[in-house]
């Protein structure tokens, strides 16, 4: 149970944490609108800005959503689910091999 | 300010605006994080219900693709339903695919003009998603109705018999468990990728693509899907980009509600049997096929 807590506390922070940074990077890119929409209109090698905030965001607010619904107790299910066609593996059977009897 | 709208086609955002966007990022997030595609057909239009521009649109959405199927998929990997090897080959040959894809569409505008291309597009639109959605949605009947208790599903007969043809070079795709020749997996990307081009919605032939020509399970064939969205939505980012096409508020605030989304429908998939991705897409297809 109180390892439990600590993991659930755990979580949260990271919740709070990663929560924190995607609230920054949206006020610093919907305060700074302009200056954000001129670069990305400049097309050319400023292409590298859209790209690379997209990538920033997906990282900051993916973890926060990741930990989100963690904290939330919305989870995978462990069990593995790919379970791969597995073709049906003949049993071996036992080789039999006839022993040579002598008859008398 | 006014200028840079003006001169960029870049609208003015209102609460309304902001609100809907994350919304139908949500929403076109889920559906992406279950059946691995399907997101751009919600999201294109409703930005343009809200006066983007189109190129402005595709370039926005496009540009929240890459970054949303690339949690999705790294989401599904943890649950070891990626084939990294299938999805990257399969981009490869969709990259092809999209080239062509456009050279079509150029030739069909050039000879008949808008009329002429719009119907192109809507005739496209309407005979790929009817009739490949309606065989994926009677192919989850059968399943739903035959035997429900069965967690795996059985390959197809077509993917068994064109994994037997030894035509080097010969591929085998792990997580998928699939062994099959490359000259399989070439069309099915490159019809993808001309799909992408025709409809922007690839997804709709790889992944069915994936399922009954290559032998994938729906779950693998789903995920993977994902990488090849991010692979070519990468791609075609950073050209949209180049123009400077792409309004990054859009791109941000779809992504808002996506990243929520996607995630939430990667967790759906592992408790679902795999029929269920089946009955989402066909059902999809075909209701969006009809409209």
């Amino acid at each position: 149970m109180a390892k439990e807590n600590v993991s659930k506390n755990h979580v949260l922070k990271k919740v709070i944490g990663y929560g924190l940074l995607t609230a920054a990077l949206y006020a610093a890119v919907f305060l700074n609108s302009t200056t954000v929409l001129k670069l990305c209109a400049k097309g050319g090698v400023y292409a590298v800005f859209p790209i690379a905030l997209a990538f920033v965001f997906s990282f900051a607010h993916g973890a926060f959503a990741n930990y989100l619904w963690q904290f939330l107790g919305i989870e995978a299910l462990k069990q593995p689910k790919v379970e791969a066609e597995k073709t049906a593996e003949v049993a071996k059977r036992p080789e039999v091999r006839r022993r040579a009897r002598v008859q008398a | 300010m006014q200028d840079l709208f003006n001169s960029a086609n870049f609208i003015d955002l209102d609460t309304w605006s902001v609100l809907f966007l994350v919304i139908v990022g949500f929403v076109g997030g889920l559906v992406s994080g279950f059946i691995g595609s399907g997101g751009a057909f919600v999201l294109t239009p409703g930005m343009m219900s809200l006066g983007v521009p189109g190129p402005v649109a595709v370039a926005s959405n496009m540009c929240h693709k890459f970054p949303k199927a690339l949690v999705g998929a790294y989401k599904r990997w943890k649950y070891g339903q990626v084939d990294i090897k299938l999805g990257i080959a399969m981009a490869i040959f969709a990259s092809g695919g999209v080239q062509v894809g456009i050279k079509i569409q150029h030739m069909v505008l050039e000879k008949w003009g808008k009329a002429g291309s719009n119907l192109y597009v809507s005739a496209a639109f309407i005979v790929i998603l009817l009739t490949v959605g309606g065989y994926v949605l009677w192919d989850a009947y059968k399943s739903v109705r035959g035997n429900n208790v069965v967690k795996v599903e059985k390959r197809t007969s077509l993917a068994q018999k064109l994994q037997s043809i030894n035509l080097p070079p010969m591929i085998y795709f792990k997580t998928a468990n699939v062994r099959i020749s490359l000259w399989i997996v070439l069309p099915v990307g490159f019809a993808t990728g001309m799909l992408a081009a025709t409809i922007a919605v690839g997804g709709f032939i790889g992944v069915p693509g994936m399922i009954y020509i290559i032998g994938a399970s729906s779950l693998v064939a789903s995920a993977t899907e994902l990488v090849v969205a991010f692979i070519m939505g990468l791609g075609g980012s950073i050209n949209w980009a180049m123009h400077g096409l792409v309004d990054i508020r859009l791109t941000l605030l779809i992504l808002l509600g996506s990243l929520l989304g996607v995630q939430l429908g990667a967790i759906g998939t592992t408790y679902v049997k795999e029929y269920m991705i089946k009955v989402v897409m066909g059902t999809i297809m075909y209701i969006s096929g009809r409209q």
